[in-house]
């Protein structure tokens, strides 16, 4: 598993990830979101997201 | 007593085998959605992959393991009749003869929102008892067990229940004491979990009849669907209503179900149907947002989506990709391959999940 950082093209700042490196597969940056805690949890194991294109 | 006050927890009526509820009347009655298990948007009837460790079967229901492939799940497996009022069930058949070491466990459960159950004061002196009720048939017999499990899996309260005869369904009513104990979410997180064990080892195994703080599947001894190669467990007509006692079914409208089944997940289809259309001055990105019907738990992933493009024109990009911004709002990502008049139409399905 591992995640690739999304950039908003408007806004310039992180908005998610996609799993995988998928396109389809989007993550967003909400507390509320199970899918984003488990890759909060992800990343304090001591993993690193690809950084975006 | 105020006029029309009826001081009872049950009422009986003239159909057989029907009441009507004390505890709120029948708006919002039933906690659990699609009990019927109708509605299963992410898999129309296809079974799950019994190499999940976890993974949703029919709206609503998630199938959790520590090893993979012990089960297939699926809406209706098997083609039995299903009990009377009902036209689905969900459907597990083990995939091998598993003894869980202490540490494993298997079970299937629906995670309950606060906001919709903030109103029985679980974690204050006034928690209020609840009962459940829902129909099981499987090919085994004896002492089956679940629990109702804190989200986040710190207390538990363990049941068990007889299912006497194989191949019969079985009507099960159990009475839970509202827990005084513990810390309940009363918003959009999640409250508890409705539990049903299909073989776990003893760490997630105990007493039953008393709330505990322990992260518990169901009661020691009780029966190990996952020990039987091919044994079935299924389930339906599932309802969590506040009381001491099971009413009837609270059946709902299809819409009405599959609405609020959509706050959790929305698989958003569309089928050649949506078609876009700009010009792009110089290449470039390109996003077409779309609205969620209803507002979704809170901005939802994408995982397991599959649309693509049906046709297109001055595209770049082979399948477009997907972001999500708000709980009712998402987006469709593509590049321009030159300037000038770009179009093309959606197919497949974004599949959306705010689950808990």
């Amino acid at each position: 598993m591992n995640y690739k950082l999304v950039i908003n093209p408007y806004t310039q700042k992180e908005q998610g990830v996609y799993l995988n490196g998928n396109t389809s597969n989007f993550i967003p940056f909400d507390p509320d979101n199970t899918d984003y805690q488990a890759y909060l949890k992800w990343v304090a194991e001591g993993n690193t997201p690809e950084a975006a294109e | 007593m105020a006029y029309g006050t009826v001081n009872a927890d049950v009422i009986g009526t003239s159909v057989a085998g029907s009441n009507l509820g004390a505890g709120n009347a029948t708006l919002m009655k039933n906690r659990i959605l699609n009990g019927s298990m109708v509605i299963d948007q992410r898999n129309a009837g296809a079974a799950i992959s019994a190499a999940n460790l976890t993974g949703y079967t029919v709206d609503r229901w998630s199938y959790t393991a520590s090893q993979t492939l012990k089960f297939t799940a699926q809406q209706n497996q098997g083609s039995v009749t299903p009990p009377a009022g009902f036209t689905n069930y969900l459907g597990f058949t083990s995939q091998t003869a598993f003894s869980p070491a202490s540490s494993d466990f298997t079970g299937v459960f629906q995670a309950i929102e606060g906001y919709n159950w903030q109103d029985l004061g679980y974690g204050t002196a006034n928690a209020k008892a609840v009962t459940a009720s829902f129909w099981v048939y499987s090919s085994l017999t004896g002492t089956f067990s679940g629990a109702l499990r804190v989200y986040g899996y710190a207390r538990s309260y363990p049941f068990s229940y007889s299912v006497p005869v194989a191949n019969t369904w079985t009507q099960i009513t159990i009475n839970i004491a509202g827990d005084t104990g513990g810390t309940y979410n009363t918003g959009n997180n999640g409250a508890v979990l409705l539990t049903f064990n299909l073989g776990s080892g003893s760490t997630f195994l105990g007493t039953g009849g008393a709330w505990t703080a322990s992260n518990l599947f169901g009661t020691t001894g009780s029966v190990n669907v996952a020990g039987t190669n091919g044994a079935t467990f299924y389930i339906t007509g599932v309802q969590l209503e506040v009381g001491s006692s099971a009413t009837g079914f609270e059946y709902r409208q299809y819409g009405q179900e599959l609405a609020l089944c959509q706050r959790y997940c929305n698989a958003f289809v569309f089928a050649n149907s949506a078609g876009f259309t700009y010009n792009a001055s110089g290449g470039g990105n390109y996003i077409v947002s779309y609205y969620t019907i209803p507002n979704m738990r809170t901005t939802p992933s994408s995982t397991g989506s599959s649309v693509t493009f049906a046709s297109s024109y001055n595209v770049s990009d082979a399948t477009p990709s997907i972001v999500t911004y708000t709980s009712a709002m998402f987006g469709l990502g593509l590049h321009s391959s030159a300037s000038g008049n770009t179009y093309g139409v959606f197919t497949g399905t974004a599949l959306l999940a705010a689950e808990l």
